[in-house]
């Protein structure tokens, strides 16, 4: 009767730890290979692969059940394993800087799908203004530093706290909306944007912003190459670590206010607004809150990508920013955090990797999405029900 | 003893429709009116004007001394009332401890900031949030505890209605509106529901209730004051002994049970 209550866990912490260790170290490997695949056969092979993935633990969810509470189990192994790969990745890449700007671009991406998270997933408000948030962040922080010559540093909050506003000013007239329309506003929002940047004369206009300089640390600049143990990793790699450490940021966001009573709300509104507001919850206010850290986390993505690539145009923000964030949502897996980032990584990664297809390349993807759909209608990776205590 | 909820001349259209008319009535703390009437006669529009889902065309409502009229339901639910649906409207893809647990959403402080920069803090409230909801899923009859971990929306129809109770009753109301709690429930299991109830209210004196029922054994078990509406007027009211015996209520709804004796 328990249901899913006490998930078939290894018998001992030793066997959970070497599941925990081997089934991230098969992501690690899966997610080189995919890097390093070329050629039609090698992605169609590896793509294939990780749809049979999916199918078993689609057809065997107790497998899926065990990797999971093998990992709760032995968290400090978990994280330190985690810790590892993300670290070391770099270094199994080496001089490949093409596979080092995925990383980078897949890392955002997976900042702003978590983001997102919080509305699609945990409130399931859907917002289409994510690519807005983005845009507004790293127009912020390019205009505080050129012409102010602000740090990079120093235009991080700033620039969030300014998209944190924004995220205020449409959640207001969002409260009074639903479903589609609430859709509409939120369209009508990014398009609105998007056409203010391309108008406006300090925004550069069409042109965009150039010659954003490189962030640097301690006297060390992102621009130049990172050392480390007589190592030498492309300059690239200060914004692989940057942007990892972004992600730290957004799944600890997202894990803590998962687990607290505003997760909570946030599900409640979800499943029933009516019910919901029987049980003491202003539903307008957490409404209005899920589009601020919305914002405020797309917007700290919108700054790194602005030093990291030191040009903007209002190209980079359209409204199909906003549908790609979106999808990798859907796609990863509603109000899970892994799931989420999954879904951005594939979905970064994927259409690169398709380029091999040339004229096919859109075609093809599209297919690809739908297959894993198909394969798993909750999304990769679905969400899952709180564990409390004993059971967590 | 005092007064807790005052409905004063409260009337609800909905257009052309006139859902209630005219309802006046009061309840005292810790006691329990019972509010029967026909199909369609106005009671469950009575619950969604005093707990703010409709704000009445012309009327007020005082609750504990203040004037809620029209005020929001989460305002309302602050205040303290707690309620359940005639259809339950449960959290059905969370488990039946988060919806317990979202039930003590008054109850609990984390905001953003705390949630984000004092995990321990927050962390300890929910920990206490779930000693309370288990201890509140063992209170009532039937075995909601042991199925605290599955989600909401696959439990059986008599664990359903227990749970919206369960769920009210977490914020810690000084008034709890049940809407037709024993629909969907067997005999042996409305039985239960009834010692619940009176369990319930001997553990806290102080509680309020008000109860929609259509199983006139429900309604006989808390028989000091009940009320019968019809066609959204209020037709009589008093212990039950004098409501059965009204003519008007009778005819209105009892007409044919009382034809037959
Ligand atoms: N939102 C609404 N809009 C229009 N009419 C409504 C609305 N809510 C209720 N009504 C109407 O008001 C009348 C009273 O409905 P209500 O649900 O209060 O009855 P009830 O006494 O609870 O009946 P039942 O015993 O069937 O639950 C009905 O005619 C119903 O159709
Ligand atoms: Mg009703």
């Amino acid at each position: 009767m328990g249901g899913p209550a006490s998930p078939a866990a290894p018998g001992s912490a030793v066997a959970a730890a070497v599941v925990a260790i081997l089934s991230q170290l098969c992501g690690a490997a899966f997610l080189y290979a995919i890097l390093k695949a070329d050629g039609g056969w090698e992605v169609t092979g590896l793509l294939t692969l990780l749809g049979l993935g999916f199918f078993l633990l689609e057809r065997y969810p107790a497998m899926g059940d065990f990797v999971t509470a093998s990992l709760a189990r032995v968290p400090l192994v978990t994280m330190a394993t985690a810790a590892i790969v993300v670290l070391g990745f770099p270094f199994l890449v080496g001089s490949n800087t093409y596979i080092l700007h995925l990383l980078i671009v897949a890392q955002l991406y997976a900042v702003l799908a978590l983001a997102l998270n919080f509305q699609l997933g945990s409130a399931n408000i859907p917002n289409f203004a994510t690519g807005a948030s983005y845009g507004i962040g790293a127009y912020v922080s390019a205009l505080l530093a050129l012409n102010f010559g602000m740090s990079f540093w120093l235009t991080l909050p700033i620039a969030a706290l300014a998209a944190t506003l924004f995220g205020f000013i449409i959640g207001v007239p969002s409260m009074r909306t639903r479903d589609t329309y609430l859709a509409l506003v939120t369209i009508a929002f990014g398009v609105v944007v998007q056409q203010l940047l391309n108008n406006f004369e300090w925004t550069g206009g069409p042109n965009g912003l150039v010659g954003i300089p490189a962030p640097s640390l301690f006297g060390h600049s992102f621009a130049s190459p990172l050392e480390v143990f007589g190592w030498k990793l492309p300059s690239q790699a200060n914004f692989y670590y940057l942007s990892a450490a972004l992600v730290v940021v957004a799944i600890v966001t997202a894990q803590r206010l998962h687990r607290s009573r505003i997760g909570l709300a946030w599900n409640a509104l979800r499943a029933d607004e009516i019910a919901a507001k029987a049980q003491g919850i202003n539903v307008a206010w957490y409404k209005v809150l899920a589009f601020a850290v919305d914002a405020f986390l797309a917007a700290f993505a919108g700054t790194i990508y602005a030093f990291y690539i030191s040009y903007i145009s209002p190209d980079n923000f359209t409204f199909l920013v906003s549908v790609t964030i979106m999808t990798m949502v859907i796609v990863g897996g509603m109000d899970n955090i892994f799931g989420v980032i999954v879904g951005a990584f594939l979905l970064t990664i994927l259409p690169e990797k398709l380029r091999a297809f040339s004229d096919y390349r859109l075609l093809f993807f599209g297919v690809v999405v739908i297959g894993f759909l198909m394969i798993r209608p909750q999304g990769l990776f679905p969400q899952r029900l709180r564990q409390y205590g004993a059971h967590r | 003893m005092s007064v807790l909820l005052k409905v004063d001349n409260v009337t609800m259209r909905f257009g052309g429709l006139v859902a209630l008319n005219d309802v006046t009535f009061a309840i005292e703390k810790g006691s329990v009116l019972a509010v029967i009437g026909p199909n369609g006669a106005g009671k469950s529009t009575l619950f969604n004007v005093v707990t703010g889902v409709y704000k009445p065309s012309s009327g007020r409502v005082i609750f504990d001394g203040v004037d809620i009229t029209g005020k929001p339901p989460y305002e309302v639910a602050q205040r303290g009332i707690g309620r359940t649906f005639q259809s339950s409207r449960l959290f059905s893809d969370l488990s039946v401890l988060d919806n317990v647990i979202i039930g003590m959403h008054t109850r609990t402080k984390t905001g953003v900031l705390d949630a984000l920069f004092r995990p321990g803090k927050s962390g300890r409230e929910m920990a206490a949030c779930v000693e309370k909801a288990e201890a509140l899923l063992q209170f009532g009859s039937g075995d909601l505890f042991e199925q605290r971990y599955r989600p909401a929306g696959t439990l059986a129809q008599a664990d359903r209605r227990r749970l919206e109770i369960a769920r009210a009753l977490a914020s810690q109301p000084k008034l709890i509106l049940l809407d037709e709690p024993s629909v969907g429930m067997d005999d042996a299991e409305t039985d239960a529901l009834v010692a619940d109830i009176k369990r319930l209210r001997s553990e806290h004196p102080e509680l309020s209730v008000i109860l929609i029922e259509h199983d006139m054994r429900v309604v006989e078990a808390f028989p000091e004051h009940v009320m019968c509406i019809d066609y959204g007027s209020r037709i009589a009211e008093g212990s039950f002994e004098t409501v059965r015996a009204d003519s008007r209520v009778q005819e209105a709804y009892l007409g044919k049970a009382a034809a037959h004796a």
